[in-house]
């Protein structure tokens, strides 16, 4: 089944960059719009190399970094009270509802009037991204606690900080994982968003610069490159996910 | 059953009312019984009669409104694992553990020793039967099983008292049948003290030394039978005439009390 999906994956990728080896090869693509394959891998190699590009990149993963670990820990605390106290639940639940449903990016013009063009504005903006996604998968997480096994651990003399660790750490785990890896891909979009929108550095700034100059071999090789990286970091997710909800797959599986 | 033997549960009054503001709903009212050291009671009576909460109130899970739970004379106020453990209709079995661990569970939380608990489980495990399914998931077993179980796991901390609410409720007939004699073997064997909630008159009375009778709205206690068939107790019993009188007693009691809604009481045979 493993194997089956990698192969599947591996030969899509194998199609696409085929297709598009054979599009520039018999002259269906402009190569000033899209750039033959080799000249991109040429272009990838020398972004490798580069300190301009490596020195966007640090701050751009510095950005991504700092907004989760600012926002995902509220998110997982402010996700708790919420499902834990059915009161606060209640009455925040209409709230987040409410502000799911307007999209973050049209913020982004007020954002940088408030904060301007430094970090603080793509922080906060990257916060946001994380905010939602993970509070609410913890609050979901902690409403799915069976009200049995805490009442079984409780007749056994469980006091609340061993109730906590013994059944809802691992009863919570596979859907806060779930919101974890969500809040990691919102908060890269929230935070290369920002860059292209306005900033003075980051890959959002490179991206934007290279499209509008038309240098489409470094456009395509950044955007290669930062489609790897995600994959990476969500397929590792995926993984850690799948280990803290083995249990409950067993039980789907029945 | 041997008479003079100490009281090990005893309740006073006991009264539960849910909703005081608006809409008092009066669950369980004037309980009062006592069970005796060693012995196996029964609690029978109507789905919805308010067996699980007053079993809950024995256990100290839930506080009554007022009355009170002596367990060897000492109010219940709270959970004591070292005296009572509790198995709950669902086997209640952690699916992210193995069987053995499951069965340790009980012995973590009050803080034993690794090895020691290793031992203990595996010791609770040969006892019900299951000591070759010690590293298996709980999803791999049969209900059956997952009672057993949960028997061994509430056998586990070794309490005097074992609280049982429909433990063997939601088994296939034939299951519930050799559960019964499961339980009364390791009961045999151990000598706890055992409350056992069901709403069947049949396991009731198979198992029990007592049958408390209990009705709904209010719940209350409305009779006590004495179960006095010869032990070890046999399937060809329940088909035995002072099986069928006793039986007919209970029934009496629970549908007495249902005279006003005709019927309604043979729902939960």
């Amino acid at each position: 089944m493993r194997a089956l999906v990698l192969v599947t994956q591996t030969a899509f990728v194998a199609l696409m960059i085929g297709l598009w080896a054979l599009g520039s090869w018999i002259g269906a693509f402009d190569p000033a719009i899209l750039p033959p394959p080799e000249k991109v891998a040429t272009a990838l190699g020398a972004l490798l190399q580069s300190g301009d590009f490596l020195g966007n990149a640090l701050d751009t993963i510095i950005r991504v970094i700092a907004a989760f670990a600012i926002g995902a820990p509220i998110a997982l605390a402010a996700g708790f009270v919420m499902g834990e106290n059915i009161g606060v639940g209640r009455s925040l639940s209409p709230v987040f509802n409410l502000v799911l449903a307007v999209p973050q990016s049209i913020f982004l013009p007020l954002f940088v009037l408030l904060f301007g063009l430094g970090f603080t504005q793509k922080l906060i903006f990257g916060i946001t991204h994380v905010f939602f996604v993970v509070a609410v998968n913890a609050m979901a997480a902690v409403r799915q606690v069976p009200h049995g096994q805490v009442m079984l651990a409780r007749s056994f003399g469980a006091d609340r900080l061993k109730i906590y660790r013994s059944i809802y750490l691992p009863a919570m785990a596979p859907q806060v994982v779930t919101g974890l890896r969500l809040g990691v891909i919102f908060d890269i979009i929230g935070i290369l968003l920002a860059e292209m929108y306005a900033s003075r550095t980051g890959l959002g700034v490179l991206l934007l610069r290279w499209g509008e100059s038309y240098s489409v071999d470094k456009l395509m090789a950044a955007t290669v490159l930062i489609s790897i990286a995600t994959i990476v970091i969500n397929e590792t997710m995926r993984i850690w996910e799948a280990r803290a909800g083995r249990w409950r797959k067993i039980l789907e599986a029945r | 059953m041997s008479q003079g033997r100490p009281i090990v549960i005893e309740t006073r009054g006991l009264r539960k009312v849910y909703g005081i503001d608006r809409a008092p709903l009066v669950a369980l009212q004037d309980i009062s019984f006592a069970v005796e050291e060693g012995s196996f009671v029964s609690l029978v009576g109507p789905s919805g009669c308010g067996k699980s909460t007053l079993l809950q109130m024995l256990a100290g899970l839930v506080p009554s409104t007022s009355g009170e739970v002596l367990v060897d004379d000492v109010a219940v106020r709270q959970p004591a694992p070292e005296k009572i453990s509790v198995m709950f209709q669902d086997a209640t079995l952690l699916p992210w553990k193995r069987v053995s661990e499951n069965v340790e569970f009980p012995l973590e939380i009050s803080g034993m020793p690794a090895v020691k608990r290793r031992q203990r489980a595996a010791a609770m495990l040969s006892l019900v039967g299951l000591a070759d399914f010690a590293e298996r998931y709980p999803h791999e077993l049969s209900g059956g099983m997952r009672q057993r179980v949960s028997i061994a796991r509430a056998l586990a901390p070794d309490p005097r008292i074992m609280l049982m609410d429909e433990p063997f409720g939601a088994l296939d007939e034939q299951t519930r049948i050799k559960m019964g004699y499961e339980l009364l073997r390791i009961w045999e064997k151990t000598g706890k003290t055992i409350f056992f909630i069901t709403h069947s008159l049949t396991e009731a009375l198979f198992l029990a030394d007592i049958v408390l009778v209990m009705s709904h709205r209010p719940g209350r206690i409305v009779g006590t039978i004495k179960a006095d068939l010869p032990r070890p107790r046999t399937y060809e019993i329940i088909g035995s005439a002072e099986f069928g009188a006793a039986r007919n007693r209970i029934w009496k009691l629970i549908s007495q009390d249902d005279r006003d809604v005709n019927g309604e009481g043979m729902a939960s045979l």
